[in-house]
């Protein structure tokens, strides 16, 4: 479970900092929601980090977490391979994509 | 021999409800509504490497009424299973557990006395105090 706490707590910094950044734009909430100012969010690199941090972190806790849920509902060595690699294969897939989304974006 | 396992139904029994139960459910509950929020967010967003209509698109579809209620439920779920986690990260280390002893009626578990059974009713209070400062911005603007 360590994996599930420290990616719980490394979490909740790094996701009260993703809402800061839509909170602190003067103009307000949703001018903060504006292409161009997205668009300028991805180009800050610090920024960029933080997002690819959240969506490891996430990803890992998200499914780890829906992992331990499987495993107290049902237990067996074939349901417990199938969860594990099932949500394996979920956290590398969302990681993916999430991280095309945030290069793509930052190079435009 | 009948398997003495429950699944989902054990789970969601109300007739065994404490607050322990009810924090245990309120957690897996939170965490699997959160797990959908976040794999729903991470495709709405990839919009933005479609270009600006693609984007405006997106946000036309989600900054509606209907969007910030699903958001202001996302910032409950979010404040409630972080503080509730933060607990259970502290009762993890053993601390606010009480000391184990003998099982004596009326067999009150020592590992949820009044500071553990308060953290899990402020954890509720502040995912409700962080659903109204969400609806405030939310819908303040409009």
């Amino acid at each position: 479970m360590k994996v599930h706490y420290y990616t719980g707590l490394a979490a909740i910094v790094l996701v009260a900092i993703h809402i800061l950044f839509r909170l602190t734009v003067p103009e307000g909430y949703s001018a903060s929601l504006e292409y161009e100012n997205v668009i300028a969010n991805y180009k800050n690199i610090s920024y960029t980090l933080v997002l690819e941090l959240i969506l490891v972190t996430v990803a890992v806790h998200g499914f780890n977490g829906l992992r331990v849920i499987l495993l107290e509902l049902r237990q067996g060595d074939a349901w417990e391979s199938a969860v594990k690699w099932l949500c394996i294969a979920g956290a590398v897939a969302i990681i993916a994509y999430g991280t095309r989304t945030i290069i793509l974006a930052s190079m435009m | 021999m009948k398997e003495n396992r429950e699944g989902v139904k054990g789970w969601l029994n109300p007739t065994r409800y404490g607050a322990n139960r009810f924090a245990y459910w309120l957690q897996r509950l939170t965490g699997l509504g959160l797990l959908i929020y976040f794999i729903a967010h991470v495709i709405e967003t990839s919009n933005i490497v479609y270009g600006k209509s693609a984007w405006e698109k997106m946000l036309a579809v989600t900054q509606t009424n209907e969007g910030h209620i699903v958001l202001m439920v996302v910032i409950g779920m979010c404040v409630f299973h972080a503080a509730n986690g933060v607990r259970l990260y502290i009762a993890e280390h053993g601390k606010g557990i009480g000391r184990p002893g003998r099982p004596e009626y009326p067999y009150k578990p020592t590992s949820l006395g009044l500071g553990m059974k308060a953290c899990i009713w402020v954890s509720v209070a502040l995912a409700a105090l962080a659903m109204m400062y969400g609806a405030y911005v939310l819908f303040g603007e409009a």
